[in-house]
């Protein structure tokens, strides 16, 4: 492509005096088949050499200058053009003249090709703009802005199959090849693809939508699920499926292991010791209210009871003292 | 104790397991005095808070003795098999009362019988 560039350059540098008649003449047939040409060919460059990319921002500039000034050269005009878009630095008015010039030669859908070339100019200013300032080059963006050609996994795997059938010496060098181009592109597919195994998170139990039209299933229909159950249930196969039926029947505990397995306290710590608010019903001075703070203290240190249980224990308490207060009134 | 009293009830339970299983299922007790334990821990287990409630009374440096003398009687009248030091810890396959070891709930016998035969997990004949 560089090589090319730079014939149609010293080419249209050596035609430019001369060839502005002998263009006319052919009329522009030879000249605009290879502006067609290029124009397919298109493609974006990422090249890291400043210099020459200099020196053919130098050269397109002279050139457009020298073109636009010939108003009657149209064939010489688009190569210029081409290679100006080719090679694109500033988005100068005239490069837009060209393109719109380049647009209006073709004769496919003009303002698509003027948008498109347009374009392109643009890439090649954001490209060359990063590599002056010496920034890396976002091969992303400009790969996204590019439609990829997917190729379909059947295709994918044909592909590695011939080239594995390929030589011995290279064998190595392809597997490798397409593993380390293979597995980016299927990480990047499908690493935050599919559903949640739920493994390492507590499985949110969903609840049942399914509403039972009766209301509780007979015991006939008992009975018959469990002859069903006995009759489907096959011997465990291996140690998995062993494993998995002493889980469903609690032998084996379910891991990763929780640790709050069948306790559903659902209450807070200061619930279990700030017990004081239940010891209303006492009489706020004597030995029955000492013994009272002594049980209390001694509930809140018990992690084995649920509130429900310590305050049961309480009100047992306020009941029995009430039975025995014409006892205690007595003393 | 509670725990236990769920034990045995589980143990003697008259249900098939829902999957077939190549353990022996037994749906009776072995003996009359190992009915009358089990009746014995499910009583226990019932009034244990409640023995518990007024041992605490009993127990006591602070209650008047008046309350006191009457949390006794009231222990007292409850029943005789409500209260824990009646259990014993028999053997649950051979209902043995003694040699019974508290971590299999075995007597010596069966504990020997079915160690010998590979049949206790983590269990090997001692030698040194």
């Amino acid at each position: 492509m560089l090589s090319k560039q730079k014939d149609k350059s010293a080419a249209s540098k050596d035609s430019s005096p001369e060839g502005v008649a002998k263009k006319q003449e052919d009329g522009a047939g030879t000249p605009k088949q290879q502006l067609l040409d290029i124009i397919g060919d298109m493609k974006v460059e990422v090249s890291y050499r400043k210099k020459l990319q200099q020196l053919k921002a130098s050269e397109s500039k002279k050139q457009a200058m020298a073109k636009l000034e010939g108003p009657d050269s149209e064939g010489s005009v688009p190569q210029g053009v081409t290679e100006d878009t080719q090679r694109g630095k500033p988005l100068n008015p005239e490069l837009v003249k060209a393109a719109s010039a380049v647009a209006s030669s073709l004769p496919r859908n003009k303002k698509q090709t003027e948008s498109e070339l347009l374009a392109q100019l643009r890439r090649h200013e954001e490209t060359t703009d990063e590599q002056k300032k010496g920034g890396i080059i976002n091969i992303r963006n400009v790969i996204s802005e590019m439609t990829i050609k997917r190729q379909s996994p059947a295709q994918r795997g044909t592909r590695t199959s011939r080239r594995i059938s390929l030589q011995l010496d290279e064998y190595d060098k392809r597997l490798r090849r397409e593993r380390s181009s293979a597995l980016p592109m299927d990480s990047r597919r499908s690493l935050k693809v599919g559903k949640r195994l739920n493994i390492f998170t507590k499985a949110s139990t969903e609840p049942e939508h399914a509403l039972k039209t009766v209301s509780s299933p007979t015991i006939w229909d008992l009975e018959f699920a469990k002859e069903v159950a006995a009759v489907t249930a096959q011997p465990p196969r291996n140690g998995f499926e062993e494993m998995i039926q002493w889980t469903k029947e609690g032998i084996l505990w379910e891991f990763p292991i929780d640790n709050e397995v069948g306790m559903e306290d659902d209450a807070e710590f200061h619930e279990h010791i700030f017990l004081e608010k239940h010891l209303e019903g006492f009489p706020k001075e004597g030995p029955i209210r000492h013994f009272m703070e002594l049980v209390i203290c001694g509930l809140s240190k018990n992690p084995y009871l649920s509130v429900k249980q310590k305050v049961e224990h309480i009100e047992w308490f306020q009941k029995y003292f009430e039975e025995k207060k014409e006892l205690l009134q007595e003393i | 104790m509670a725990a236990a009293a769920l034990c045995w009830a589980l143990r003697a339970a008259r249900q098939v397991l829902p999957s077939p299983c190549p353990r022996q299922v037994r749906s009776y007790y072995v003996d009359w005095r190992m009915v009358r334990d089990f009746k014995r821990r499910k009583m226990a287990y019932e009034h244990a808070d409640e023995r518990l409630r007024i041992n605490a009374i009993r127990k006591n440096a602070i209650l008047p003795k008046e309350l006191q003398e009457v949390a006794d009687k009231e222990i007292a009248a409850l029943p005789r098999d409500s209260c824990p030091v009646r259990i014993r810890n028999r053997c649950v396959l051979t209902s043995r009362p003694r040699g019974v070891k508290r971590r299999w709930r075995l007597s010596r016998i069966v504990f020997r019988h079915f160690a010998d035969h590979a049949q206790m997990s983590g269990v090997q004949r001692a030698m040194w």
